[in-house]
């Protein structure tokens, strides 16, 4: 197959013969659906054709965006509804929307540019940071509702946003470091204007009187810096010595604590050396380090923590006069019925009153294909229904359903995740050790020698060993790779992982979603009368694109559209293409309609799917979950590292098997339920396993959360995102194979860093002892040892 | 050096109130999105109001008028 032309619009493949096109930036170009198509002429008609050439990633396919149903959308101009998320002011509403699709800066020129241009509205400003668009309209003119619908014309998904705890707390956290940090700078520099003027090497003529005013105006900006903007190396320090821990907040707090009360006792009495300028210079090195750290992690965790919505907004109640009525999912109780529609999510866990149809449970469970369901059977809250319209009644909401089950689950997984030992601590460690039998040697040298320099020495000693270097040596080495990994599709949520993969030796993957595509694509056409294998796709996508079984996507779009569908659960589909009446699907159904014998299926794998019309079958179609084109190369990179490989499925087919066989893994299982893959995990913990977790659907959860090292791929479940250490966004495994190289360069780089920090401190340590050091000589080592850990750290981000 | 009894309360009140200001930029939200900003004022360049704006200024060198604004 000759490589397609990528869609203008979301960057796929067009499909042969595709008929959707716009004329975007004065030329006519190629799409790939009636999504783009109708997105891109949305945005050309709205004078914002300025996006495409701007834009930097191409843009989020519409289909892949969560669906709303235009009713859905309407419950959100009830005022009852509004109320937990807008605030009236007079005229004006204001509301706060998470954003789905933004892909780069451009999403948010023209979401801003979009909205701004819509009567009744405002003020439109997109945090493109966290994806929140905050919008202030006046709801007369314009609805809630037609705010929504605008956006999603324009490619984008909104949706009501909440601040929940989680959230607030850690919008409080990051105003508080940056508060930190801006008083530290500017305090800092007023402390070393004030206290270098004291320093002999400056030669400033000052009268004492006035010496002691420096001094004091020093102290006095000083004591902010460590009160307010050192609390959290205090409170650090205090949470490590309680667990008998030396730790490096342990070895901070007592060179800041130090010097500092020195200080004191040197502004009181007049006498000795000032070292408040090298508090000052510490605190703000160390929390620039903090907070970059903190911001790269965080950027990462923003673009992935989007709502946790495993279940629809609104559902459809079914009333006792047999008319349905949509609803909030808060609003419904155990005992009512619901309509739940084709292509649509269960709300609830409970039992089928009418309908057959089939059900996606693959984030579930694992299982690849959809499984039937009749009446009776029982469904889960969160599965996707696949065919017809079922009718349930609901037995558990809330809490009480399986999918919340799998969430405790998860809770209880998280407190048993081992910690991993971090290099700086354990450095920290011996660092302080010596440092304080240093200090104590010195000192008593001293004290034989000359009692009134003892005290000075001393402090000397401990400021000019301050572990500024070897603090920031981490943290920067970390920011810089995290920001490198980024660019390889890689985002890491918690700080442990690039340090911690050196200590893993065992591979535990999922199979549905991870190693595999996760979806049905076709594998093979075995045409069987006289139509060649393209015509018979084409026909076969006609009758497809009607339908919303998953299965339907792996057809591609068609050329032509087919007329009078209809779909029969659990069998399959009929329509007329021209004058050609056919069926697809199972194979008895198809070939009831030419009254012929079934032909012989001639493979084992897959769903084999057959087409025909009215003089007989026509073709096979094999649709299979297809192994990611690089999930070998990630198996080869991990037998390189000896570690041991093995496959957790959730899914009970056959499958399992095949897909180790081909990869070559020797340890794989099927039909695991969550608590059984956990039980698994533990078993590995017991035996000093060191794990790192590859997985997806919301099976996985529980297991992600409790592995030393958990990646999920970028297009699992937002449960699964949320409780992994790392998303493989670019959902490419050899993304992954890339960052375990990184990993190696960072915790390179890292040992570097340690090692020149330590040399530096070890080199000024006999010149301390000897009483040489003064202000001067501590700052400017201070400054260069940091400023070198950070260009070594800036390798990182070449690749 | 008298200037400096009065030099060094002025720069303390002058850091007071920077810091003031920092606290208050912090907690009105300047600071939350670190990413965004920097690339909005690349794409005001290709607003065809602020173009034509910048055309009519070229054209006849005076100061471009309130079109220069962005649209309500």
């Amino acid at each position: 197959m000759a490589s397609p032309t990528p869609c203008y619009h979301c960057g796929l493949p067009v499909p042969a013969g595709s008929r959707f096109q716009a004329e975007i930036l004065g030329a006519r170009r190629e799409l790939c659906c009636p999504g783009c198509q109708a997105v891109a002429e949305a945005i050309v008609a709205g004078g914002l054709e300025h996006y495409y050439k701007h834009r930097s990633e191409t843009a989020a396919n519409p289909q892949s965006l969560p669906q709303a149903l235009p009713d859905e959308l309407a419950l959100y101009d009830r005022r009852d509804v509004q109320q937990p998320f807008v605030e009236h002011d007079g005229e004006l509403s204001e509301t706060c929307l998470l954003i789905e699709g933004i892909s780069c800066a451009a999403c948010g020129w023209l979401i801003e540019k979009h909205l701004r241009d819509l009567p009744g509205v405002s003020e439109a400003h997109l945090n493109l940071s966290n994806h929140r668009l905050q919008v202030r309209w006046a709801d007369s003119q314009l609805p809630l509702s037609q705010l929504l619908k605008a956006l999603r014309k324009i490619g984008y998904a909104a949706h009501p946003w909440q601040a929940d705890a989680a959230a607030e707390q850690l919008q409080r956290e990051n105003r508080r470091a940056m508060r930190e940090l801006g008083v530290a700078g500017m305090l800092w520099m007023q402390v070393m204007m004030a206290s270098m003027a004291t320093w002999p090497e400056f030669n400033i003529d000052l009268s004492p009187e006035l010496d002691q005013i420096l001094r004091w105006v020093s102290l006095f900006l000083t004591t902010p810096i460590v009160f307010y903007c050192c609390g959290q190396f205090f409170r650090g320090a205090l949470r490590d010595l309680r667990t008998r821990h030396l730790t490096m907040d342990v070895s901070v707090s007592l060179a800041i604590g130090g010097a500092y009360v020195a200080g004191i006792w040197s502004t009181v009495t007049g006498q000795g050396e000032l070292y408040f300028d090298a508090v000052g210079m510490f605190a703000l090195f160390l929390l620039a380090g903090r907070y970059l750290e903190r911001r790269a992690r965080e950027r990462t965790a923003a673009a992935t923590a989007q709502l946790v919505n495993l279940l629809p907004a609104s559902c459809l109640r079914l009333e006792a006069d047999g008319h349905s009525q949509r609803i909030l999912l808060s609003e419904l109780r155990t005992g009512d019925s619901v309509l739940v529609p084709p292509g649509a999510l269960l709300p609830a866990d409970g039992r089928i009153l009418q309908g057959t149809s089939s059900v996606d449970e693959s984030l579930l469970t694992g299982e690849y294909l959809p499984q039937p369901r009749a009446v009776g059977d029982s469904v889960t809250a969160g599965t996707l229904n696949v065919e017809g319209p079922l009718t349930v009644q609901v037995q558990a909401l809330g809490d009480a359903t399986r999918l919340s089950a799998i969430v405790r689950l998860l809770e209880r997984a998280q407190s048993d995740k081992p910690r991993l030992a971090v290099l700086a601590d354990q450095v920290a460690q011996w660092f302080l050790l010596i440092v304080l039998v240093a200090a104590a040697v010195v000192g008593l040298v001293w004290w034989q020698l000359d009692p009134s320099r003892a005290f000075w020495v001393v402090l000397a000693l401990l400021v000019a060993t301050c572990p500024c270097a070897l603090a920031l040596a981490t943290p920067t080495a970390l920011t810089a790779a995290t920001g490198s990994l980024h660019k390889l599709g890689l985002l890491l949520t918690r700080g442990h992982v690039l340090e911690g993969l050196k200590q893993i030796d065992t591979l535990v993957l999922d199979k549905t979603g991870t190693l595999t595509e996760g979806r049905l694509t076709l594998s093979g056409i075995h045409p069987l009368r006289e139509l060649d294998a393209d015509s018979c796709l084409a026909l076969a996508a006609a009758l497809e694109n009607r339908s919303e079984h998953p299965i339907a996507r792996a057809f591609g779009q068609a050329p032509e559209a087919a007329e009078a569908v209809d779909s029969h659960p659990g069998l399959g589909l009929q329509g007329r293409v021209g004058e050609h009446l056919l069926r697809i699907g199972e194979a008895g159904f198809v070939c009831a309609l030419s009254a012929q014998a079934v032909p012989v299926i001639t493979g084992e794998h897959g769903q084999w799917l057959l087409l025909g019309d009215e003089q007989g079958p026509l073709a096979w179609f094999v649709l299979d979950d297809r192994l990611r084109e690089d999930a070998p190369q990630l198996i080869a990179a991990a037998k390189a590292r000896h570690w041991q490989i093995m496959l957790l499925s959730g899914d009970s087919s056959p499958m399992v098997g095949e897909v180790a066989r081909q990869l070559g893994i020797k340890d794989a299982r099927g039909g695991l339920t969550p608590d059984a893959k956990l039980e698994v995990l533990k078993q590995l913990h017991n035996q000093g396993r060191r794990v790192l977790m590859l997985g997806d659907g919301v099976n996985d959860v529980p297991v992600l959360a409790a592995a030393d090292i958990s990646v999920a791929m970028g297009s699992a479940t937002d449960l699964a995102k949320t409780s992994a250490d790392a998303v493989l966004l670019s959902n490419r495994l050899s993304s992954l194979v890339q960052a375990l190289h990184m990993a190696q360069r960072t915790r390179r780089i890292i040992i570097e860093n340690l090692t020149w920090a330590s040399l530096y401190n070890g080199l000024v340590l006999p010149f301390a002892a000897m009483g040489w050091i003064t202000p001067i000589w501590a700052a400017l080592g201070m400054s260069v040892s940091s400023l070198l850990v950070v260009l070594n750290a800036l390798r990182l981000t070449r690749p | 050096m008298p200037a400096l009894y009065i030099l060094i309360p002025v720069a303390i009140a002058l850091v007071g109130f920077a810091i003031w200001l920092f606290f208050w930029a912090v907690d009105s939200g300047q600071y939350d999105d670190l990413d965004g900003p920097a690339h909005s004022i690349l794409f005001d360049d290709e607003d065809p109001k602020h173009q034509a704006a910048v055309n009519q200024a070229q054209q006849d060198s005076t100061p471009p008028g309130p079109e220069d604004k962005p649209g309500a």
